[in-house]
């Protein structure tokens, strides 16, 4: 496993996409984030804003650049072919999805923890200057809070579980355009059929079943008792999609050719 | 106007390295053009640049006195094989002819007629992706040949072949080049185009290094080099040395003699009755004369041109 | 040197003619013969008509007094043919034909029940929308064509007409200190509004044309209020609009009719309503108390477009997974070629580079074209009857207005075909066409319509990204004078229809020309 890692890791730190990609997930997740929380102000007659949620909106972006980071380090292998090359130099295609997958996430839950520090920051110094006061009852996000620790600490797994479903989904897919359609879809899509369906046992079906809806639940602070699932159970829900997609795309990896 | 490749002063530089140099050629109809050189002469770049797909930074290059990019219904002007593997692997071979014939209103009638001459027959319906790289060469030539072109560019139709296909477009080659075509075929191996070639481009390094026909180069490599075998060594350095020859000792009994023809050498032994058991012309083969040529590209960067005038004026 | 051998060769085969139309064919043969692509791409139609579908078969409603279900009645229709809220009290007596109406209002008050921020309490108060004022009115029937003179809680003097028209005039509030005159003239089948401050110096506010008024109209005093609407974050995203009961009270004097109306005393009527709140029980009912010439009137409802029912728009959702897997297809249709070097191939056949990604663009717009409008149409024909056969009622519309949004459905996918399909040729890569797509188009729609972001927010990001071409699906317009929800989520968007497909249009042509730029440029 030793040398799939080391392998991959170079693949992946070789690769010219690699850095701007990483780049691009902290500023765009910080900034979408800091935008968000600029935008939404509360009146002092109360509001319903749950403000840890909003300093961490920017990760609903950010997963996006995650799956790119994630689909082409397998998918981008098929296109060109270069997928013989690697499964002839470590014929354990198991080990080389496993190498892949733990680069991925340890790289994911870097960069993830500095977008979602710097995230949380932004939040501290601009949701006071929209009505956010603790004279309001609002609590303002900090780590030394168990509910906002548990939500920024979630978000960077939640980045990192991103990595591993679009992987998963990429090695099963093998195409990258439409590898990234699939992961894209499943993410925005559920959410949005919850919202169209009038039935609200069916929207909380969707809501449960969703990666995005539930998988974001970790970031609740506020109301939890509405949310359908508890936050880790939320988190949980993404996990076992992102298990299923490794689990098929492992299958697919080992019983096709390649 | 006669259909022919021009080709100018081009240069093209990727970064530091120059891969086109002053690369200066013209392509007759009627035969078959070997265009050669090692890996990385500027053989591809060059075909690149005159079918419009990349662009020179100085020279030019012209298909039917036109630059390609120019020309109306390109694929009745110039067929090209550039890269077989260029391919939709799940489109059928006769669909990939197919949207190429509707891009020149060509109708399906003369799909059929290419797969029939590339001999693809009944494979033509099944997958393209599942195809052997000779099936892959095959297709690429039956696109070449779709708009009955008078001019036919090939970059290493050799690649991959076994010595079935090889012989196969050698044949091929030579059948399209006698109907009056101008024909130019890329290979890095000089061997693969003997007996197909009848003119050879030999570049290196960016440039022309000989632009020759087959029979002139074999006749400069050989340079009349005759091996001698002989008992009496030493009588018969001397008689021929006598008589103007450079001569080498190559073995006990062996001598190679050059400046002297074989007959003369036989002539003058028997006179001086030096007795021998063999002359042999040596007669280089077309693989040793490209190397002899392009064993020192750096010497004929610099005096390529001059060289080769030089050799024509001493035969 | 060899001299050429032979004559040169010369094709037997007829000289073709260069022209884009022999490209087009090519591209087109180029799709239909990857299956992959025509597969994906009938999936995409549907995706869409089976999401309509599956929307169509869920929703049903039912109606019922007390335990029993009955079918749920059918809302008015207005004189152009929208449902409409035609609801209000009415004191009127009959007009045969020329003749006016001049009233003197002094007073406007009423009650909001259980608003914000505590919902625990009736107070006294008027939503901005609550009206008191003179009528000429085609009848009593609910959605009957009128026209009506009136002052508002907050937007000052109004003359209003068939539901959908508004026409400003002096603002203000009115007050025993400030009362308003208001005047409403009938001349044939032409209404005049006139107000004045002092019963002496009128002013025309605006007028109205009800075509094939009747001779005899009813003519009169009324007050309406609208519901007291707010909105509230949802515990899953989007919001949770409530409407609460509101009720107003004007008083009217100085109250004058000329010409031909029918004598005796005046009639009185809750137009489209039933008086069945616990306020109007217990508290104030609905009505007209008359002494000494001082009319006090009370009222609650609106006459106004209604919104109460389905949107057929509403059934194209899955338009939005459909658009998903287009992207997908059409970044193939260009990545596919640089992937093999196939584009070699494709430049070799027609050299004048610029050609391609336009041929490429217009064969995949008009794929998805058809899928899109196959789709479109199959889900609102049908999604149309279900939703009926389930007991619900569709928001009528002109078929002018269901044509655009269905072929308009069909443009967005074929826009946004254009402009992912020139993304892959910009940046040649699949992942990043698609994602670049997918960021610009479906991202934005979704945080518009279903996230926490501010309306303001969301409706900036529907006018300057690319997302901005699903306006076109709008089939209810917004009205200046009625208060509701205008958001996207609700099927607002903050572009006109046409004006949000041509955003999309400008980017999807935006795209395509550095598209043919850079195909021009590089070496391929």
């Amino acid at each position: 496993m030793r040398r799939e890692l080391h392998a991959e890791w170079t693949k992946l730190r070789t690769l010219r996409g690699t850095g701007p990609l990483l780049l691009a997930l902290v500023t765009l997740t910080v900034a979408v984030s800091a935008l968000a929380a600029g935008a939404v102000s509360c009146p002092p007659t109360g509001c319903d804003h749950d403000p840890v949620r909003l300093s961490l909106f920017g990760v609903q972006v950010g997963q996006a650049i995650v799956a790119v980071l994630a689909v082409p380090t397998i998918s981008g292998e098929y296109g060109t072919g270069m997928i013989r090359t690697t499964l002839a130099a470590m014929p354990r295609r198991t080990t080389v999805l496993a190498a892949k997958a733990a680069i991925l996430a340890g790289l994911t839950l870097v960069a993830g923890t500095i977008a979602v520090l710097a995230s949380v920051l932004a939040g501290r110094l601009v949701l006071p200057g929209n009505g956010f006061t603790p004279a309001h009852g609002h609590l303002l996000p900090s780590l030394a809070d168990g509910p906002t620790l548990r939500a920024a600490a979630g978000s960077v797994l939640y980045l990192a579980l991103i990595a591993l479903l679009s992987l998963g989904i990429a090695t099963a897919v093998r195409d990258s355009a439409a590898a990234i359609g699939v992961v894209l879809g499943l993410l925005y899509l559920l959410p949005l059929m919850g919202l169209v369906v009038s039935d609200p046992d069916w929207q909380r079906l969707l809501w449960r079943i969703s990666p995005m809806s539930a998988g974001l639940a970790i970031q609740a602070t506020k109301n939890l008792a509405t949310l359908p699932l508890t936050p880790w159970a939320g988190l949980g829900v993404l996990a076992a999609w992102a298990a299923a997609a490794l689990l098929g795309g492992g299958l697919s990896l080992r019983l096709r050719d390649a | 106007m006669e259909a022919t490749i021009e080709v100018t002063g081009l240069r093209k530089r990727f970064g530091q390295i120059m891969a086109l140099d002053g690369m200066s050629f013209t392509v007759m109809p009627g035969q078959v053009t070997g265009f050669v050189g090692p890996n990385g002469a500027g053989k591809s770049t060059t075909m690149r640049v005159i079918l419009g797909l990349d662009a020179a930074d100085e020279g030019r290059a012209l298909v039917s006195g036109r630059p390609y990019q120019s020309l109306r219904n390109p694929l009745s002007q110039v067929g090209a094989l550039l890269d077989a593997n260029a391919l939709q692997p799940s489109r059928t071979a006769r669909d990939h002819l197919l949207w190429l014939a509707h891009s020149q209103g060509l109708s399906a009638k003369r799909v059929d007629e290419v797969i029939e001459q590339a001999g693809l027959g009944s494979a033509a319906r099944r997958k393209a992706g599942g195809y052997s790289l000779g099936m892959r060469q095959r297709l690429g030539i039956a696109a070449a040949l779709l708009g009955d072109p008078p001019v036919l560019m090939l970059d290493e139709p050799f690649n991959g072949l076994d010595p079935e296909g090889i012989v196969w477009i050698r044949r091929f080659l030579r059948s399209l080049a006698a109907e009056g075509r101008a024909v130019l075929v890329s290979s890095h191996l000089m061997g693969e185009l003997q007996d197909a070639a009848g003119h050879l481009v030999v570049v290196g390094r960016g440039r022309v290094v000989a632009d020759t026909s087959v029979a002139d180069l074999i006749a400069t490599a050989s340079s009349d080099q005759v091996t001698l075998r002989t008992t009496a060594r030493s009588e018969a350095m001397t008689v021929l040395a006598h008589a103007g020859a450079t001569v080498a000792a190559t073995d006990r009994d062996t001598l190679t003699v050059s400046g002297l023809a074989a007959e003369r050498i036989v002539a003058l032994l028997s006179e001086k009755a030096v007795p021998f058991s063999e002359v042999a012309a040596h007669r280089a083969t077309l693989e040793e004369a490209y190397l002899d040529l392009t064993r020192d590209a750096v010497e004929f960067r610099a005096a390529a041109g001059p060289r080769a005038t030089g050799q024509e004026a001493a035969r | 040197m060899t001299t050429a051998t032979g004559t040169p060769y010369r094709s037997a085969l007829p000289p073709g003619r260069d022209r884009f139309a022999h490209l087009l064919r090519s591209e087109w043969t180029k799709f239909r013969t990857v299956r992959g692509w025509v597969i994906t791409t009938t999936i995409a139609a549907l995706v869409v008509a089976l999401l309509g579908l599956l929307f169509a078969s869920g929703s049903r409603s039912t109606c019922g007094i007390g335990p029993i279900e009955v079918a749920c009645p059918t809302p008015p229709v207005g004189p152009d043919g929208e449902a409409v809220d035609d609801t209000f009290y009415f004191v009127h007596r009959s007009l045969t034909g020329d003749g006016d109406i001049t009233v003197r209002l002094t007073s406007m008050t009423g009650i909001i029940t259980y608003p914000p921020p505590d919902h625990d309490e009736i107070v006294p108060g008027l939503v901005p929308w609550a009206k008191a004022g003179v009528i000429v009115k085609d009848g009593t029937r609910e959605g009957s064509a009128y026209a009506a003179l009136m002052a508002t809680a907050r937007h000052g003097v109004r003359m209003q007409h068939n539901f959908t028209h508004d026409t400003a005039g002096r603002p203000g509030v009115v007050s025993p200190a400030s009362p308003r005159w208001l005047r409403l003239t009938r001349s044939g089948d032409t209404l005049t509004g006139y107000e004045s401050a002092d019963g002496t110096r009128w002013t025309k506010v605006g007028t109205a044309r009800l075509a094939g008024l009747p001779a005899t109209v009813q003519v009169g005093l009324f007050v309406a209020s609208p519901g007291d609407l707010t909105v509230k974050q949802g515990s899953l995203g989007g919001s949770i609009e409530q409407v609460r009961f509101t009720q107003a009270t004007a008083v009217f004097d100085h109250l004058s009719l000329r010409g031909a109306t029918s004598p005796g005393e005046w009639s009185r009527q809750g137009v489209g309503r039933t008086g069945d709140t616990d306020w109007e029980r217990y508290h104030r009912p609905a009505g007209l108390e008359e002494s000494g010439g001082t009319f006090t009137v009370t009222g609650s409802g609106d006459m106004a477009p209604s919104v109460d029912g389905h949107q057929i728009e509403r059934l194209l959702t899955g338009a939005l997974a459909g658009l998903i897997v287009v992207i997908v297809v059409a970044v193939m249709f260009v990545t596919a070629e640089y992937r093999r070097g196939l584009i070699r191939t494709t430049l070799l056949a027609g050299p004048r580079r610029g050609r391609m990604p336009v041929a490429k663009a217009v064969v995949i717009a008009a794929v998805v074209f058809v899928a899109g409008l196959a789709a479109a149409t199959v889900t609102v024909v049908f999604g149309r009857r279900i939703l009926v056969a389930n007991g619900n009622h569709v928001l009528p519309m002109s078929w002018l207005t269901e044509v655009r949004v269905i072929a308009g459905t069909a443009a967005l996918f074929a826009f946004t075909a254009v402009f992912a399909l020139a993304l892959g040729a910009l940046f040649r890569r699949g992942v990043a066409a698609v994602i670049t797509a997918m960021v610009t188009i479906v991202v934005p729609f979704i945080l518009a319509t279903a996230s926490v972001l501010p309306d303001g927010a969301a409706q900036w990001l529907l006018r300057l990204t690319p997302a901005a071409g699903f306006a076109i699906q709008q089939t209810m317009p917004q009205y200046a004078h009625v208060l509701r929800h205008y958001v996207p989520a609700a099927g607002y968007y903050p572009l006109a229809p046409w004006a949000g497909l041509a955003v999309l249009g400008g980017y999807a042509a935006l795209a395509l020309g550095l598209a043919v730029f850079r195909v021009r440029r590089r070496d391929a």
